[in-house]
């Protein structure tokens, strides 16, 4: 409640972010083109969120931009750069498929051939036959104990 | 043969992921890299708060610059205010300091200087072009930029007197 009026109490007294106007939308299809870029990019001061999706003044700021360069008629890999060359690789919600992060993409598909190929191996292994039992050695034929158990038996 | 083909396939598989787990310690995922140390220092045409004239960057060449984005809602930008405006008398003649002011409304802004004090030129950048120019993602946040127009530094943080100084000995 106290926190409540304190917030009130300062935003009263115009001590807050105000809300930025941003610039004008362009028309539907380059104005589609900028939503579409935007939801590429990262919000640098959100979790996860797109430029295009968060409420935040630098969000804005950065979406106005994003229509300023479609506007100039900048290709998109040429907006990419723009961010990237400013925020780095973490302004793109999607890794670019080339160079070192190019392995983000590769190594799943690469992690399951490798899989792929120890299993077959396993499975095309012969199992290793156990080698047959000896032979009992057969009773040498004048053995008392074995002859006294075989008349026992005829009997 | 073919056993040592698998190990030595495992053994680059381990110590490459020991490799991306060493790199990755220690570094926070969600801090944004700076990217603009070493490059010209993007140009800007922005309006002087206190006089209305335009200030082209492109005149201000040939002399260290200090670049201060802030905002009058942020607390943290208050507490570096007194820094800045005695860096900006202690090296007047020698490094031009800059406040660009984002995120604020002009009125609000002329109303917290008069509070605060103003002991070096303001500039107003009401959609914050400028600052997305030079890759801003808070407030405050202070460039260190050479007499050649070169970024020397960044700093994200409120300046306290020590890293002032530091940072200055680094253009000057």
């Amino acid at each position: 409640m106290v926190l409540a009026l304190l917030a009130a109490l300062s935003l009263a007294q115009g001590d807050y972010a105000p809300g930025r106007a941003g610039t004008e939308p362009l028309d539907a299809a380059r104005e589609a083109r900028v939503q579409a870029l935007g939801k590429q990019l990262r919000c640098p001061v959100c979790q996860g969120t797109s430029i295009a999706d968060s409420p935040s003044s630098i969000a804005r700021a950065q979406l106005d931009k994003v229509r300023e360069l479609v506007a100039e008629g900048k290709t998109d890999d040429e907006i990419f750069a723009y961010f990237v060359a400013r925020y780095g690789d973490f302004a793109l919600l999607s890794p670019r498929k080339e160079g070192v992060t190019s392995l983000l993409w590769l190594m799943p598909g690469l992690m399951l051939i490798f899989g792929v190929l120890i299993i077959v191996l396993q499975v095309k292994k012969k199992p290793k036959t156990a080698a047959p039992a000896a032979a009992p050695a057969a009773a040498p034929a004048d053995d008392p104990f074995l002859e006294a158990v075989r008349k026992d038996l005829k009997q | 043969m073919q056993r040592w083909v698998v190990i030595s396939v495992a053994l680059v598989a381990t110590f490459g992921l020991l490799f991306v787990f060493y790199k990755g310690f220690g570094t926070d995922p969600h801090a944004v890299p700076v990217m603009n140390i070493g490059t010209q220092a993007p140009p800007f045409k922005i309006k002087r708060l206190d006089t209305g004239e335009t200030i082209d960057s492109a005149a201000l060449k040939g002399q260290p610059m200090v670049l201060n984005f802030w905002a009058t809602w942020c607390g943290p930008c208050k507490g570096e205010h007194p820094v800045l405006n005695w860096a900006a008398a202690k090296y007047k003649g020698r490094v031009a300091f800059y406040g660009i002011v984002v995120e604020s409304e002009e009125e609000a802004t002329r109303k917290w200087l008069a509070e605060h004090g103003e002991g070096f030129p303001q500039l107003y950048d009401p959609k914050s072009t400028i600052a997305v120019d030079y890759g801003i993602t808070g407030v405050p946040e202070t460039y260190f930029i050479d007499k050649a127009g070169t970024i020397k530094s960044k700093y994200a943080n409120p300046m306290d007197p020590q890293t002032m100084e530091a940072r200055l000995a680094e253009i000057l």
